[in-house]
């Protein structure tokens, strides 16, 4: 049997544990796909994925696998064609195993909202695993497998990555090929990924970012995102901005973020604080700008090109569109499509869509200001909390949001932003921030790279 | 501001979005408490003159002014719920005197 092959089989099989404990972190998986996938690779030279198995999340195209978004208006659509990262990852010689579960159309930060069920936390199945790509992370964290690709519109990669204990990274936007990708915030979305090291995140990523032709908002000619061997730190300021690290954040956070300073310190960084005073107005931003993108996107699920059809009472065209996309989507996307509608609809765009944009702005340009002072990269906690119980925010969207609120700025602001295990607490992992300038992903996962090294923590969690 | 059973059907027929009547009311209750929740950027400092922030690429790319076929492996019929004779079928548009 070829190396390609016991690939196959012991992926299917750790794929098969996962189902069996009930993870519900795969929506497409089989055995024969895992054996044709092999027999391409047995005839494609080596590459730099070779032998790396990775999970897709299910809002990414395959032609050979249903790409539902977890929701009921996609049940069994295939597309026609491969996302770009598909054919990357192909290319670079990676095995795709499997499409992973998600909150419906990425719209969550659980994975609660999936149609199909809620995926559980590896390490405490009463728990959520984050999201929106919780099913990849979980997938990850359980070593089903290596690597997996998610997508970030507010933090959907980072978050789950600090919820399961392993590493996720957000590249800047335009850094990575969306041809493929179902859109849902097009001013936000980046192609993301998780692996179990730094290492396997960074040769995922680097594998599959770079200028698309099919794509137009991937950048030409971009700095080459290979972090390149350093020991330490030295020579790099980091910056602590005082907002991200309120007083009521929660101790476990604190005593791991206050130990990875104290390293960062201890590896030869200058550490400083510094201020993004906007930051706290990230999330009320996402909010406006995400669902007001998210209604337009989704606009074109309606019953007439794809999908399934519901013929509504009328039974006209309008009484089709309004029964197929009222019975297709679930609470949280018909929420945010409202709210989308609402903060466009006339009378109230300028008031709240125009406002949110400009905010975002000021969002951004803190960010400018402080790389601008020689600040390198920016620590922060990566989410407020460990991983919260299911069913704990479900019942109040707005507190279900404030998830988000250390990872919402560095998507808006269209940042690399990355996340990795820094400690537990109650056997719980935490994760930490790293934030870089516009395209400094190689700075910023060199510098993860000695961190994760020299984190003991760490060790406790593999 | 308040947000009532009638902002709730306005806004859902904008988005041809069929909504129960059983739901209406919590739909009405969550949409103001995010409305309230987003309201805050009211209070926010913003310089006259703040544009849009723009991320990514300064400039997108052009390409040739050309029309490649994009190489499907499915076609649209077999993707579409009702097609025949290169279109999609779907019931007439009523109601227009509605707007």
């Amino acid at each position: 049997m070829s190396d390609a092959a016991l690939l196959a089989r012991d992926t299917g099989r750790r794929l098969a544990d996962a189902d069996a404990r009930g993870l519900n972190a795969t929506l497409h998986w089989s055995q024969e796909l895992l054996d044709r996938e092999a027999a391409r690779l047995d005839a494609a030279p080596v590459g730099p994925l070779t032998g790396l198995a990775v999970a897709l999340k299910d809002n990414i195209v395959t032609t050979d696998q249903p790409t539902t978004c977890a929701s009921k208006i996609l049940e069994g659509y295939v597309s026609p064609y491969d996302a770009t990262v598909v054919t990357r990852l192909r290319s670079a010689g990676a095995l795709i195993a499997c499409k992973a579960n998600l909150d419906e159309f990425a719209m969550g930060s659980s994975t609660e909202n999936s149609a199909y069920g809620r995926v559980k936390h590896p390490i405490d199945p009463d728990r959520v695993p984050g999201g929106s790509s919780g099913g990849s992370a979980a997938l990850v964290a359980a070593g089903v497998t290596a690597a997996a690709l998610g997508s970030e519109t507010g933090g959907s990669v980072r978050q789950p990555a600090a919820f399961c204990g392993v590493v996720g990274v957000k590249p800047s936007y335009g850094r990575v090929s969306r041809f493929g990708l179902v859109a849902f915030g097009s001013s936000l979305d980046c192609i993301s990924v998780f692996g179990r090291t730094v290492a396997d995140a960074s040769r995922t990523l680097c594998a599959i970012g770079g200028h698309d032709p099919r794509d137009a908002t991937t950048r030409a000619g971009a700095p080459s995102m290979r972090p390149m061997p350093r020991s330490d730190l030295r020579g790099l300021v980091v910056g602590l901005p005082r907002e991200y690290f309120p007083t009521d954040l929660h101790p476990g956070v604190r005593a791991a973020c206050d130990a990875t300073i104290t390293l960062l310190r201890e590896l030869g960084a200058e550490v400083r604080e510094v201020a993004l005073p906007h930051s706290a107005f990230a999330v009320p931003t996402y909010y406006i700008i995400n669902p007001a993108e998210a209604a337009a996107n989704l606009a074109r699920f309606d019953g007439v090109r794809f999908g399934p059809r519901q013929i509504g009472q009328d039974g006209d065209i309008r009484a089709l569109y309004q029964a197929t996309r009222g019975a297709g989507f679930g609470a949280e996307v018909r929420r945010r499509i409202l709210v989308g509608t609402f903060v466009l609809s006339a009378g109230y765009a300028d008031q709240y869509y125009s406002r949110a944009q400009a905010v975002r702005r000021l969002i951004g340009d803190d960010f400018t200001q402080v790389f601008a002072s020689g600040v390198d990269l920016l620590f922060t906690p990566t989410t407020p909390t460990p991983a919260f119980k299911a069913g704990e925010k479900t019942a109040d969207p707005v507190q279900m949001y404030l998830a988000d609120i250390f990872v919402a700025p560095a998507s808006l602001a269209g940042l690399p932003a990355m996340s990795l295990p820094i400690g537990r607490d109650g056997g719980l992992p935490i994760g930490g921030q790293l934030i870089a300038r516009d395209f400094d992903e190689s700075t910023m996962l060199a510098a993860a790279s000695v961190l994760e090294s020299s984190l003991d923590a760490l060790q406790e969690v593999r | 501001m308040i947000i009532g059973a009638a902002e709730v059907r306005h806004v859902a027929r904008l988005a041809e979005l069929a909504v129960a009547e059983t739901d209406v009311p919590t739909l009405a209750t969550q949409l103001e408490a995010i409305v309230a929740f987003v309201a805050q950027l009211n209070d926010v400092e913003v310089p006259p003159g703040a544009g849009a922030i723009v991320v990514g690429p300064d400039r997108l790319t052009l390409r040739e002014d050309r029309v490649d076929p994009i190489p499907m492996s499915r076609t649209p019929a077999e993707m579409a719920p009702a097609f025949r004779d290169g279109f999609f079928v779907v019931p007439k548009l009523g109601g227009l005197a509605e707007g």
